[in-house]
């Protein structure tokens, strides 16, 4: 299984997983709001 | 993660949280705490959060359960997990050794860059942090010791939970280092 994505940076801007997938990626989810 | 985040660029990985806040909120929590990774919002959960598995469907403000997941360069997911709570979390280990199977050269990660920061409404200041945790330690300490005889199980949970917290509160001590 392969992913790709685009959400948004800490400035609003559009971020595209793929285009940081040059090295393995950590990805960690949160509830948020802390 | 963010103690040791020079560890995985060592074994050729980058490290990004993902939240269904508000870009400023990520980034108040981002400065909050000095981390050298992004936070990055996807705050209709469409994107990443519900289609890798972690919408949490139970919780009425439309979050994201806690979950970790590794990807490998060509795409493929080589690891996923899914926590209960914010002390429910992989350890960073075993994370590493994951990490490390992938057999990756080292790769760097510039600093995250900050638009608008606006906390949420419910955001503890660093400075609440030490207090927050250590008392969500010692109600589990405190349940634990109410409900010693459950079982192994139970008592071995509350005890990983305490210890999760515990390395949060070490992870604090850390936080004004990399302010500096």
């Amino acid at each position: 299984m392969s992913t790709d994505f685009t959400v948004l940076d800490m400035a609003g801007e559009p971020w595209t997983f793929s285009d940081h997938l040059d090295a393995a990626a950590v990805m960690t989810f949160h509830r948020g709001d802390f | 993660m963010a103690q040791r985040h020079g560890e995985f660029l060592g074994k050729g990985a980058r490290v990004f949280a993902i939240s269904a806040d508000t870009p400023p909120m990520n980034a108040a929590v981002s400065q909050k705490l000095a981390l050298p990774f992004p936070i990055l919002s996807d705050p209709d959960r469409d994107r990443a959060i519900t289609p890798l598995g972690f919408a949490d469907e139970k919780d009425p403000r439309q979050i994201s359960r806690p979950g970790t997941v590794i990807v490998a360069p060509t795409g493929e997911i080589v690891y996923s997990v899914t926590g209960r709570d914010y002390a429910d979390r992989p350890d960073e280990d075993d994370l590493l050794g994951q990490v490390d199977q992938l057999g990756l050269p080292p790769t760097t990660q510039g600093p995250p860059t900050l638009g608008e920061v606006q906390p949420g409404d419910k955001a503890v200041a660093v400075e609440g942090l030490p207090s927050y945790l250590r008392g969500a330690k010692f109600a589990a300490l405190a349940i634990r010791s109410r409900y010693r005889d459950v079982g192994d199980e139970f008592r071995d949970d509350l005890k990983g939970y305490v210890q999760m917290v515990e390395r949060y509160l070490e992870a604090l001590t850390e936080v004004e280092g990399r302010k500096a």
